[in-house]
């Protein structure tokens, strides 16, 4: 995590306790979602990392994201790109969840402003939006 | 160390994404201002300060909990390679005290170390390794001296004195209030219920620790980011704990990665100002992880509340006696305050005629405690709604009933003996909870709970009064400023830590002014270029602000609309319209644009200030002046009627809350998202308080030190929530709203632990309520 | 800087570890990053296993199972024969931390590290999984419970790592149970845990099973005096009451900062009354877990 915000100042994957247990340093590593902050440098090698600051396309949203802005989903907003890109994965693994599901995927991601409702309203928003697009 | 130098200034401002252009109106969900740039990772927090050259601040922390300080030695720390420099209370060259009442926190220790984690020596060094390793290396000479762990005993002759000049012994403030007969009416009542409660340190736990970053500039100004809740107040604490002068002090505080109250004081700012003072002008940053922040911010003050409520046969609440026992901490970090609100707030919002209230905000050397959503209210809440089901259960009557019966309406007097002359809702809270359909349904729900499991419900009735009483001045001062490209910019006083009042003040300037959100701007809290306005807390941040930016922006509205008629040769403003982009005369048709307007402004008329104070209370509940200081009585309360619905299990004594209804009477709504954002927030705090949030501190020492030892509830663990909103106008507030910050925190672990009786039988006054309290105590009902 | 090395064969880390036998050797680094953080290790070097693809996979051979040790937990869930053949280690792994510790973590290192309170560890004891241990020269093949010495310890001498697990596809398990306490429900360390699997009659007598616990004990606890007690009685709510003073001998938990012994002892005999519920319904797919 280091690496990612102070050698290449991608600041938006935030440092929250180092050890694992928050969730709000999640990077996406070949697809997959992963805390940062317990992997080495060296680990990153070869691989395809995403941050959130390459989760959007220009000026186009992830429909993750776009729901989170119109659900409320955002507060202090610090704990936001770890949980915008845990649900990225989870929607990709399950893209039709039920509300209990997407509690339980996004359980690695603490948040402490917004007990979590407005997010689940986006994710659940999310997963229509992106099931609706495929089958266009 | 990053190769980006921050840029101080001129402004940071923030705006609506471009393709976001939504006419603003008040009492509409809009989109928030800072939506798009927090879930794109743009938004640079506190702790996102990097730059060339840049220093890495830390702390050497005490260790143990209460020792005079013989000496510091720093020869071994200082030889790490990349240290620049160590610093103790010998290079601070002013007061070296903080704190906001009572200024008893130094910024380095000089006499006595009063807590582990006490900050002894600042270091600074090239990199966090070296940092580290410095101060591992830092040794102290301390001789220990007996720990004050107990605030009972704290009172007691002969305890060791954490603060010797004290003339007090151990109490930081304590409260006596003797409401109508006192305690004579005891002997009236039909019946008396008695209780001890305890209730548990929180931790704030906000994403983001305590962050910050500083540097002297050439002009000899210090400048200080940090994540904050008061960056004015912080100003005037680091110049005089530093012997700066205050204008010569720059505190910006961009968006706060959540506060919660553990923002309110100081943090980082004099320790990053004091490395700042002594880095050869290069930049400096302090970032607590996530162990030093357990250790070292302040936590919600435990409790142990004695409460005796008595009442007629007809349920009517007739005597109350308390007695509150908070644990501060070594310092006053608004310790007194929150025992203030605890006793105001101690009978609940019913009418109780008599009552003798005492409370003690009392030193030790157990961490510090001090300010946290809810203040002194959940705590005496989590009492007095289980004491109001107790007697419930006692005189055979329906708990809402009790509720009904006894709840306060306007003009009644409360248990303080204030009257309510401002709007009083609670009525209306309890009314929409009994027709909800969750509570109708509740019975049937109960009955279909599964094997091994036990279902019930629980309410709670909550209140909490905004602003800081009757003589610290609840003041806020807004700017707005029609800028020469014709936008309207405000500049905002008071932190948004996450509440989103960037948004709402966006939406009442382009309200009144006519903009659309394409059209606004926002400056967040800047101690060079926005006005003092408090502090983000106490509930008060929209009333107090909003009513002041009214001002402002009706004042540029007025100013705008005159010149514009100037211009037009209009005599008659009300020909004239503000719409987006422009002014219009309404008869000719004709137009002017913002833009062009401005430039035919001097700068001084483009901007509008206005400065609001706060109503409040005229009658007074106590001669006690210290109270008076300290917040009692306030004059504006919201309320709330809270119900949980809980399952427990009955082989691992597990509580799984289903469903949560909040009800709550804060005013008018102005943004309904962003009001249940505030909702939702404080049920989730209260739940994490009620069921597995436990601070633990033994001998003085954190046991709790983390995440995996401090338990926050996961998104699996919270239930879907119902939040209603009773919308009943408040004529002092800004379009009819009162404060929603704090409100909601207070009912969760009442209405769960009275859901726990309800389903079990039993009765817990101990929290939080771990599976292992709640199983042991249904075994030894059973056996 | 401490150097790392990501060897991508085993003959890589053979000779990785002939030149630096004090590297601390990692897979997923959820629990070994940690303890470097807090400076509790303080190895010269590095060692991660992550992309030497005979460490990683699932391998259905027919008359058994083999896991990689490398192999995360997400990807391990994701494999049908966990689910279908062995679902109560897919219900151990899938409340072990949380999504991202899955997509990281590894069912090697789960073993390795043997916390008391290990999520993997209870299922593959019930399994009676056996590891496979290798050097460059030698392998071995040991029973888990015979690996696992005490808590933090296992039978791993210098230049051995774990490199599978082997699962016996028979005999079948129609009940297979699993349950975890924490103080939340994702991402907690277990105060006590059970997994059972169970064989009954169609007359609903216990035929066989076995049973094991977490979080009671240094390792995890099995009891050949409960299982004995248990085998030929119907499976009902006296029966499953019956073996708890046998149970709460067996146990030896402590006090510690999530939990006091004695609730430990408490439910982990409480635990077993639930399996009443598969006294009517042979139904795993009640706890099938999803892979994630």
């Amino acid at each position: 995590m280091d690496i990612l915000r102070e050698d290449l100042l991608l600041t938006g994957t935030k440092e929250s306790c180092g050890a694992g247990d928050c969730g709000a340093c999640t990077i996406l590593v070949d697809g997959e979602s992963r805390l940062s902050c317990l992997m080495l440098a060296a680990q990153m090698q070869g691989r395809d990392v995403t941050t959130i600051e390459g989760l959007a396309e220009g000026e186009n949203l992830h429909a993750v994201q776009e729901a989170f802005v119109q659900h409320g989903a955002i507060q202090c907003g610090f704990c936001i790109p770890g949980m915008v890109l845990a649900a990225v994965d989870f929607l990709n693994r399950n893209p039709n969840p039920t509300r209990t599901e997407i509690r339980e995927g996004l359980a690695g991601n603490l948040c402490r402003c917004t007990g979590y409702q407005k997010i689940v309203d986006a994710v659940e928003a999310a997963a229509a939006r992106i099931r609706q697009e495929a089958r266009l | 160390m990053g190769n980006q130098d921050h840029q101080i200034g001129p402004v940071n401002i923030h705006k609506f994404p471009p393709a976001y252009n939504e006419t603003l109106s008040v009492g509409i969900s809009l989109v928030r201002v800072d939506a798009h740039e927090k879930v794109t990772g743009k938004t640079v927090y506190a702790a996102d300060y990097y730059g060339k050259n840049m220093l890495w601040a830390g702390v050497k922390r005490a260790g143990i909990p209460h020792a005079r300080m013989k000496a510091i030695h720093t020869d071994r720390a200082g030889r790490v390679p990349g240290v620049f420099c160590i610093l103790t209370h010998k290079n601070v060259a002013g007061t070296n005290r903080q704190g906001v009442i009572r200024k008893d926190q130094p910024v380095l220790v000089d006499d006595k170390v009063r807590h582990c984690g006490d900050a002894v020596a600042l270091v600074l060094a090239e990199t966090k390794t070296a940092l580290r390793e410095s101060i591992d290396l830092i040794s102290l000479d301390l001789e220990p001296l007996p720990s004050v762990i107990n605030p009972e005993h704290a009172l007691e002759q002969g305890s060791p004195l954490v603060h010797e000049d004290n003339a007090d012994g151990n109490v930081l403030l304590k409260g006596d209030l003797k409401i109508g007969a006192g305690s004579i009416a005891e002997q009236e009542c039909d019946v008396i219920m008695e209780a001890c409660f305890e209730t548990q340190r929180q931790e704030h736990a906000y994403l983001e620790t305590e962050a910050g970053w500083a540097r002297m500039e050439e002009d000899g100004k210090l400048v200080i980011v940090c994540s904050t809740q008061t960056p004015f107040r912080d100003r005037m604490e680091v110049a005089e704990a530093l012997d700066q002068e205050p204008s010569r002090v720059r505190i910006i505080a961009p968006y706060s990665g959540g506060a919660f109250g553990g923002k309110d004081g100081v943090t980082v700012q004099s320790l990053l100002g004091l490395a700042a003072l002594n880095s050869g002008g290069r930049p400096v940053k302090m970032w607590w992880d996530r162990e030093e922040s357990f250790l070292s911010g302040t936590k919600r003050h435990p409790a142990r509340m004695y409460y005796r409520l008595g009442a007629r046969a007809d349920g009517s609440l007739h005597f109350l006696s308390v007695r509150l026992y908070f644990d501060t901490g070594p310092y006053d970090h608004l310790g007194g305050v929150v025992l203030t609100l605890a006793l105001e707030h101690a009978g609940g919002p019913y009418r109780i005629p008599n009552a003798v209230l005492k409370g003690w905000a009392v030193y030790t050397n157990n961490p510090v405690s001090g300010a946290f959503r809810g203040f002194g209210v959940p705590q005496v809440t989590a009492a007095m709604e289980q004491m109001m089901d107790m007697l419930a259960d006692k005189l055979g009557m329906d708990p809402l009933e009790l509720r009904f019966k006894n709840a306060v309406r306007r003009g009644d007097r409360n248990c303080v003996g204030k009257t309510l002359d401002a709007s009083t809702g609670l009525m209306d809270c309890l009314e929409a909870l009994s027709k909800h359909s969750l509570w109708e349904e509740r019975e049937a729900w109960k009955c279909a709970a599964g094997p091994f499991k036990r279902r019930g419900v629980g309410m709670a009735a909550v209140m909490q009064a905004s602003g800081y009483g009757p003589v610290v001045p609840d003041v806020a001062n807004a700017k707005v400023e029609l800028t020469t490209d014709g936008k309207v910019r405000v500049y905002c006083g008071v932190v948004d830590m996450g509440q989103g009042n960037a948004s709402t003040n966006l939406q009442i300037a382009g309200s009144i002014l006519g903009q659309e959100a394409g059209q606004m701007e926002i400056v967040l809290p800047d101690t060079d270029l926005t006005l003092p306005s408090g502090s983000a807390s106490a509930s008060r941040c929209t009333y107090t602000f909003a009513n002041a930016l009214i001002g402002a922006a009706e004042t540029l509205k007025q100013r705008v609309l005159q010149r514009a008629a100037d211009m037009f040769m209009v005599r008659d403003i009300e020909e004239l319209t503000l719409f987006p982009g422009g002014v219009k005369h309404l008869v000719s048709g004709r137009e002017l644009s913002l833009g062009a307007l401005a430039r035919f402004l001097n700068d001084s008329e483009r901007v509008a200030t206005y400065r609001f104070r706060a109503p409040v209370a005229k009658d007074s509940v106590t001669s006690d002046d210290g109270l008076k200081l300290h917040g009692l009585p306030h004059r504006l309360f919201s309320y709330g009627a809270h119900l949980a619905f809980v399952e427990i299990d009955e082989l691992t004594g597990k509580i799984d809350v289903k469903r949560y209804l909040a009800v709550s009477d804060c005013g008018k709504v102005m943004n309904p998202q962003i009001y249940e954002q505030q909702i939702h927030g404080g049920i989730s705090n209260g739940l994490g308080y009620a069921l597995s949030e436990d601070f633990k501190v033994h001998e003085a020492k954190v046991h709790t030190p983390d995440f995996t030892t401090y338990v926050l509830p996961t998104a699996a663990d919270m239930p879907d929530m119902d939040s209603v909103a009773v919308e009943i106008y408040e004529p002092t507030g800004p379009f009819g709203l009162k404060g929603v910050g704090e409100i909601a925190t207070n009912g969760p672990l009442p209405a769960v632990a009275n859901a726990v009786s309800d389903a079990s039988g039993v009765r817990l006054l101990r929290f939080p309520l771990t599976p292992e309290r709640v199983l042991k105590a249904i075994r030894d009902q059973e056996g | 800087m401490r150097e790392v090395f990501l060897p991508t064969t085993l003959e890589e880390l053979w000779s990785i570890l002939d030149k630096e036998p004090e590297a601390a050797i990692y897979a997923g680094g959820t629990d070994l990053l940690v303890k470097l953080r807090s400076t509790q290790i303080k190895p010269p070097c590095l060692v991660c296993l992550e992309r030497i693809d005979s460490l990683r996979g699932v391998r259905d051979d027919t008359e058994e199972v083999w896991i990689g040790a490398a192999t995360t937990h997400s990807r391990i869930l994701e494999h049908p024969v966990i689910s279908q053949r062995f679902p109560v280690l897919a219900k151990g792994i899938s409340v072990l931390g949380s999504p991202p510790i899955r997509h990281m973590g590894t069912i090697g290192g789960n073993i390795v590290t043997a916390s008391p309170a290990g999520d993997t560890l209870p299922a593959l004891y019930v399994l009676s999984a056996k590891v496979e241990i290798r050097s460059k020269d030698q392998s071995r093949r040991v029973k888990l419970a015979d690996f696992i010495l005490g808590p933090g310890s296992v039978d791993l001498r210098r230049y051995e790592i774990l490199t599978g697990v082997w699962l016996q596809k028979s005999p079948e398990w129609g009940i297979q149970h699993y349950e975890k306490i924490g103080l939340r429900k994702s991402q907690a360390c277990a105060v006590a845990s059970m997994a059972v699997v169970m064989e009954t009659s169609n007359a609903g007598n216990i035929e066989r099973a076995k049973l094991a616990w977490g979080s009671v004990g240094p390792t995890v606890v099995t009891s050949r005096e409960v299982e004995e007690a248990l085998v030929g009685q119907s499976l009902s709510q006296r029966t499953l009451k019956s073996v708890s003073h046998l149970l709460e001998k067996a146990v030896s938990p402590i006090d510690d900062v999530r939990a006091s012994a004695e609730y430990r002892r408490l439910v982990a005999a409480a635990l077993v009354q639930r399996l009443v519920r598969y006294r009517d319904f042979r139904d795993p797919a009640l706890d099938r877990a999803q892979p994630c």
